[in-house]
C-alpha cells in the first residue's frame, strides 16, 4: 500500500464503467449501474437511461433508483418510461425517483404525459411535477380531480396548491367537497395561500366536515387565510369532540387576534390535555385581554414546563 | 489460555440464491457501519456475503442497499 | 481481508476531517467551497456512504430556527434554561442565526423537509412560544444526498481507516495517525488543520439487553473523538453531564417528545397515569422517570392507545419507516401494538453526547477547540442540544474557519517518535500468542460503568470504579490479544471506551454538587450555584491522569429573567398546581 492514490475513493471514467452494461450477467450489469451512479457525474445519465430498457427487471429497478442521483429532462424522460414497466418494483422505484427531481426543466419530460388515465402512472407524474411548480401542469391537474382514484386526486390537489394561483380556487373548492377525506383535507390545506373570501368561505364550510381530519385542516389553515369573518365559525369548533381540532381553532383565533374569543378560550385552561393548555396560554398571550389574567395566573406554576413558560409569556403580554 | 468457540446466532441473514457477490458485488460489506459482513466462497465455488462478526446495530443499510433484496436484518436474539 | 499486514504510508493535506457522518461532510463541502484550492481529506473508519448517527436517516429536525416560527433569541434562551444556565451562548446564538441557511442548503441537496400544501415549510410546534420541529418525509435519503454532494465536489474520501491519535507540534495540530480497519496498515496524515466529527461516546454504558451493540447511539460511535482530544491535550467540558434518554425497553429507539408528544402520546406509569407533564428530554424529566421506575409505580410506559386510529398510524409511519426501521419488526416480534396496549419504556445506558446534553470537547462559536488548528463539531463538541442540524451547522462553521486558518500556516513539525510509540501501542495486541479478547475488556469496562457510574452518583461507588478501571487497564495493556485487523479495531475501541469511562468518573467526582437532574445527581450534594455555576474543564494532566479546572460561563448574549430560570424544575404532575391527568 505504498501508493497513496489507492487510499482514496476512485473517480472512474464513465464510458469505461458503462461497458459493464453490456455484460451478459444481470448481476454484473447491476454493479455497473451502481458504479455509474456513485460517480455523481451527469455523463452517466444516458447510460442509465439505456439501462431502463434492460432485459432484466433487477437491472431496470437499480437504474430507476440510480437516477435519483441526477436531475433534468433526460433523467425525467427515463423515469417516465420506467413507469410503463411490467414489473411493479421498477415502477415503484421510478415513482420515488420522480419525486426527487428539483430542476424545473425536468418538467418538460413529464408534462406531455399528464393526459394518461392509468392511476399509478398519473399519481407518480403528478407527484413528480408538483415540486417543479410548472404552471402548464395546472390544466391537467384540474382535469385529474375528476379521476376515479383518490390517490390521483390527492396529488392533483397538491400540484394546484403548490402553484398558488387564485384562478384555481373554484377547483379547490370542488375538491374540498370530494367524497374522499384525504382529498378534502389536502384541498382545505391547499387554500392556505389565498386571502380571498372564496377560500375563507370554503374553509369555514370545512369546519363542519364530518371527519375530524378535515375539520383540523380547516381550523389550521384559517390562520393563514381567514379574516374577521371566520371568527364566529372558529369559535363554534372550540367545543369540537376532537382536541386536535380545538387546538388548531385556539391557535388560529390567537393568530387572527380574535379578542372576542378570549373569554371562551380562558376557561379551556382547565382542560387536562397539556398540549391544549399550552396552546390556550399562547393564544391568550396573543390576544392580551386583561380579563383573562386570572385564568392564566392559576397555571403560572403548571407542572408542564411548556405550559408554565407560555403562561408567563402570556402574562407579560397582558401586562404590556 | 486457549480461546473458546462459543456459538452465537447472528441477526443478518443472506439468501445465497439471490446474492450476486460472484459478480463482484460488495455493497452490504461496504455500507456496514460496524464492518461485520464478509464475502465467503461456498463449497460449490460460488461466493456469497455472510455475517462474520456478531456486532450488529440492526441499522439496515445492508438490507436497504442490497440490489437484489438478498439481505434480511433480524433483531439480535438478546433483545428481541 | 482482515489479515494483519505491516505498512506505513504518509500523505499530506491541508484539512483533514475525521468522521464522515453528519458534521464531517458539511465541513468538507464548506471548506472546499471557501477555498477550492485546498486539499481536503475526509476520513472515516466505516464508509462515508452510510456512516454515523444518521446512517439510516432521521425523521426530522428538532431544533430548526426558521424566521416567522422562532427567533435566535428565543432559541438561545430555551437552550440556556434547559442546561441549567451552564451555557456559553455565543455558539448557540450563532447556530440559531445561521441554521436556516443550512436548512435551505440541505434542501437544495435533495434532502426534503416537510412542506405544506402550498410548498412552504411545515414547522410543527413542540416547544412553547418558539416552534422548532420540522419533519423530514424522505429522511431516509439524507446520507445518500450528502454523499452525492461530496462526490460532485470531488472531495478526497478515505474509508475504513480509524484515526487513533492526533499529532501536535509547535503548539498546534499537525495531523493524525490512522490504522486500516481491515489490514492494520498505518497511515500518517499531515494536515494544517484537523476537524473532528467523530460522534458520541455511545458504547460507554451497557444496555439492559446485555448486547454490546444494542446501544442508543450508533454503536460505531465509540468515543474516539473524546479520547483523541484528551490525549492531544485539548479541554473537554462538563463530561459529568451524561446523556441518558428514555427508550422503548430493550429496543434502542426513542419514543415520545418529538414524534408522539405533539400528537397526544405521553409517558405513563403502570397504572396508566401521567406522571410527567412534559416529555421534552431534560435531566429533570429523566430524574422523574427514574423515580417512577424506582418508586413502585413502574414500569414506565409509552401510552398511545387512547389516540385516534389516524394519529397512531401517522406515528407508526414516522417511527417505523425512518430513523430505526427495525422498530416495527421489534413490536411485531413482541406482539405489541400501540393501539392495544401501552409499550414498556426504560432508561438508556449512559453516554457522552452533546446532542442531548451539554458535555463534550470544548469549542467556541467557530468550532475551535483549545488547540490551534483543531476543530470539533457535532455530538462530540460541547455546543448543547445540537442534534443533527447542529452537527451540520457547526460542521459548516468548522470548515469555513479551517479554510481561512490554513492560508497562513504550513504543516507543523511533529516528533516522529510519537508515530513509532503509537504503532507500538496499537499493535501490541497483535504481538501476543494469546490473551484477553477485546470484547471481554469492553464488556467488563461497560459493566463496571453500569455498576458504579450510572446515576444517582455515589462517591464511594465512583472511587471503586476508578480502582477497577485501573485494573482493567493493566489487563488491557499487558494481556489484550487479537487475531485479525477487525479485532484490532475493536481493541482500539475498547481502549477508547476505557478512556471515556475514566473521564466520566473523574469529571463526576470533581463537580461536588448536583445539577442537570439525573444527568449529574450526586446524592451527597445539593445544587450549589455559589461555587458551581461554571463549566468544568478536563484535560490530561502532567501525570497522565485527568486534571480539572473551573471555567466561567461567558456573559450571556440573551438575558434570562430570574423567574424563567427554573423552567425545567417541578415536572411531576401535581407537584405544584394540580391539574388532573388525562
Amino acid at each position: 500500500m505504498s501508493n497513496a492514490l489507492d487510499l482514496f475513493e476512485d473517480f472512474d471514467d464513465i464510458a469505461e464503467l458503462a461497458e459493464g452494461l453490456d455484460d451478459p450477467s444481470p448481476g454484473a450489469r447491476i454493479m455497473a449501474v451502481m458504479e455509474l451512479a456513485d460517480n455523481a457525474d451527469p455523463a452517466a445519465i444516458p447510460y442509465l437511461a439505456r439501462a431502463i430498457s434492460d432485459d432484466d427487471a433487477g437491472v431496470r429497478k437499480q437504474a430507476a433508483q440510480a437516477l435519483t442521483d441526477f436531475d433534468g429532462a433526460e433523467t425525467a424522460a427515463a423515469l417516465v418510461l420506467a413507469l410503463d414497466d411490467s414489473d411493479t418494483a421498477v415502477v415503484e422505484a421510478a415513482a420515488v425517483s420522480l419525486t426527487e427531481l428539483k430542476d424545473p426543466s425536468a418538467g418538460d419530460a413529464i408534462l406531455p404525459h399528464l393526459d394518461t388515465t392509468d392511476d399509478v402512472k398519473l399519481t407518480a407524474l403528478l407527484a413528480g411535477i408538483k415540486e417543479l411548480r410548472r404552471p402548464e401542469a395546472m390544466g391537467p391537474a384540474i382535469a385529474a380531480l375528476k379521476h376515479a382514484s383518490p390517490d390521483v386526486r390527492v396529488q392533483a390537489v397538491g400540484v394546484i396548491g403548490w402553484l398558488q394561483d387564485e384562478t384555481s380556487l373554484p377547483a379547490l373548492r370542488d375538491a374540498a367537497k370530494d367524497a374522499d377525506v384525504k382529498v378534502r383535507r389536502t384541498a382545505l390545506s391547499a387554500l392556505g395561500f389565498s386571502k380571498s373570501e372564496h377560500a375563507e368561505a370554503t374553509l369555514v364550510n370545512g369546519l363542519t366536515d364530518p371527519e375530524w381530519l378535515a375539520r383540523e385542516a380547516a381550523a389550521e389553515t384559517l390562520a393563514k387565510t381567514g379574516g374577521a369573518q371566520c371568527v364566529p365559525a372558529l369559535r363554534s369548533v372550540l367545543g369540537d369532540d376532537y382536541w386536535q381540532v380545538r387546538l388548531k381553532a385556539v391557535r388560529s383565533l390567537g393568530k387572527l387576534g380574535a379578542t372576542e374569543a378570549a373569554m371562551e378560550i380562558a376557561p379551556m385552561m382547565d382542560v387536562p390535555v397539556p398540549n391544549l393548555r399550552k396552546e390556550c396560554a399562547a393564544a391568550l398571550g396573543e390576544l392580551a385581554v386583561p380579563e383573562t389574567a386570572s385564568f392564566l395566573e392559576k397555571y403560572a406554576d403548571d407542572s408542564d414546563p411548556d405550559v408554565r413558560k407560555n403562561v408567563r409569556w402570556a402574562l407579560d403580554k397582558l401586562a404590556a | 489460555m486457549p480461546l473458546a468457540q462459543t456459538a452465537t446466532t447472528v441477526p443478518v441473514v443472506v439468501n445465497d440464491d439471490l446474492c450476486i457477490a460472484d459478480k463482484g458485488c460488495t455493497v452490504c460489506v461496504d455500507v456496514c457501519p460496524l464492518d461485520v459482513l464478509r464475502i465467503v466462497e461456498k463449497e460449490d465455488g460460488k461466493k456469497t456475503a455472510y455475517m462474520k462478526y456478531d456486532e450488529c446495530w440492526y441499522c439496515m443499510p445492508c438490507e436497504a442497499d442490497c440490489p437484489t433484496d438478498a439481505v434480511t436484518v433480524n433483531l439480535p436474539y438478546l433483545l428481541k | 481481508m482482515d489479515e494483519i499486514l505491516d505498512g506505513l504510508t504518509q500523505i499530506d493535506c491541508d484539512i483533514l476531517i475525521i468522521g464522515g457522518g453528519t458534521a464531517g461532510p458539511m465541513a468538507a463541502l464548506k471548506a472546499k467551497r471557501k477555498n477550492p484550492e485546498a486539499n481536503v481529506v475526509l476520513l472515516d473508519k466505516a464508509n462515508v456512504k452510510r456512516s454515523g448517527a444518521i446512517s439510516m436517516g432521521m425523521d426530522g429536525l428538532n431544533n430548526s430556527v426558521i424566521p416567522g416560527y422562532a427567533t435566535p433569541e428565543q432559541y438561545t434562551k430555551e437552550i440556556t434554561i434547559a442546561n441549567d444556565g451552564i451555557c456559553d451562548q455565543a455558539a448557540v446564538y450563532r447556530y440559531a442565526q445561521e441554521c436556516y441557511g443550512i436548512i435551505q442548503e440541505l434542501d437544495s441537496f435533495g434532502i426534503r423537509f416537510q412542506k405544506d400544501q402550498n410548498g412552504e415549510y411545515d414547522v410543527k410546534k413542540v416547544h412553547h412560544i418558539g416552534t422548532y420541529v420540522l419533519p423530514m418525509p424522505n429522511g431516509d435519503t439524507v446520507k445518500k444526498a450528502l454523499y452525492r454532494q461530496l462526490r460532485k465536489a470531488r472531495i478526497n474520501i478515505i474509508n475504513r481507516f480509524m484515526a487513533t491519535r492526533l499529532l501536535t507540534g509547535e503548539g498546534r495540530v499537525a495531523g493524525a495517525i490512522c490504522v486500516n480497519t481491515r489490514s492494520a496498515e498505518f497511515l500518517v496524515v499531515r494536515a494544517k488543520a484537523v476537524i473532528m466529527g467523530l460522534g458520541a461516546a455511545g458504547r460507554l454504558g451497557l444496555p439492559t439487553s446485555g448486547y454490546l451493540y444494542g446501544t442508543y447511539e450508533n454503536a460505531s460511535n465509540s468515543g474516539e473523538g473524546y479520547a483523541m482530544a484528551y490525549h492531544a491535550g485539548a479541554g473537554l467540558a462538563n463530561l459529568e453531564c451524561y446523556q441518558i434518554n428514555p427508550l422503548i425497553k430493550d429496543y434502542n429507539g426513542p419514543a415520545c417528545a418529538y414524534v408522539a408528544g405533539p400528537m397526544g402520546g405521553y409517558t405513563a406509569n403502570a397504572q396508566g397515569e401521567r406522571f410527567i407533564e412534559c416529555d421534552y428530554w431534560s435531566g429533570q424529566m429523566m430524574q422523574e422517570f427514574y423515580d417512577e421506575l424506582q418508586g413502585g409505580k413502574g414500569p414506565v410506559y409509552l401510552k398511545l392507545n387512547h389516540l385516534a386510529e389516524e394519529t397512531v398510524a401517522e406515528i407508526e409511519r414516522v417511527l417505523h419507516i425512518v430513523e430505526r426501521p427495525t422498530r416495527g419488526h421489534f413490536h411485531e416480534g413482541r406482539g405489541t401494538d400501540y393501539r392495544k396496549q401501552m409499550i414498556e419504556m426504560h432508561i438508556s445506558e449512559i453516554g457522552f453526547c452533546s446532542g442531548h446534553s451539554a458535555s463534550g470537547v470544548f469549542v467556541d462559536e467557530h468550532a475551535r477547540t483549545t488547540i490551534p488548528g483543531l476543530y470539533a463539531a457535532g455530538d462530540m463538541a460541547n455546543v448543547p442540544h445540537n442534534y443533527m442540524l447542529g452537527a451540520f451547522t457547526n460542521g459548516a462553521f468548522a470548515g469555513m474557519d479551517a479554510a481561512v486558518f490554513i492560508a497562513d500556516v504550513d504543516h507543523a513539525n511533529f516528533d516522529m517518535g510519537e508515530v513509532d510509540a503509537e504503532r507500538t501501542r496499537v499493535l501490541a495486541p497483535t504481538k501476543r500468542d494469546d490473551g484477553i479478547p477485546p470484547n471481554q475488556i469492553e464488556y467488563k469496562t461497560r459493566r463496571l460503568v453500569n455498576d458504579y457510574l450510572q446515576p444517582p452518583k455515589v462517591t464511594a461507588k465512583m472511587e471503586l470504579a476508578q480502582k477497577r478501571f485501573e485494573e482493567v487497564r493493566d489487563d488491557m495493556e499487558s494481556g489484550m490479544f487479537v487475531r485479525d485487523a477487525h479485532e484490532l479495531m475493536r481493541a482500539l475501541e475498547a481502549s477508547t471506551i476505557l478512556d471515556c469511562a475514566e473521564m466520566a468518573a473523574a469529571a463526576s467526582m470533581y463537580r461536588t454538587e448536583s445539577r442537570w437532574g439525573l444527568y449529574h445527581n450526586r446524592v451527597e450534594y445539593e445544587r450549589d450555584d455559589e461555587n458551581w455555576f461554571c463549566h468544568t474543564i478536563l484535560t490530561k494532566g502532567e501525570d497522565g491522569k485527568p486534571a480539572h479546572k473551573k471555567q466561567d460561563v461567558k456573559p450571556y448574549v440573551v438575558e434570562i429573567a430570574e423567574d424563567e430560570k427554573d423552567a425545567y424544575a417541578n415536572q411531576r404532575v401535581g407537584s405544584s398546581s394540580s391539574v388532573a391527568a388525562e
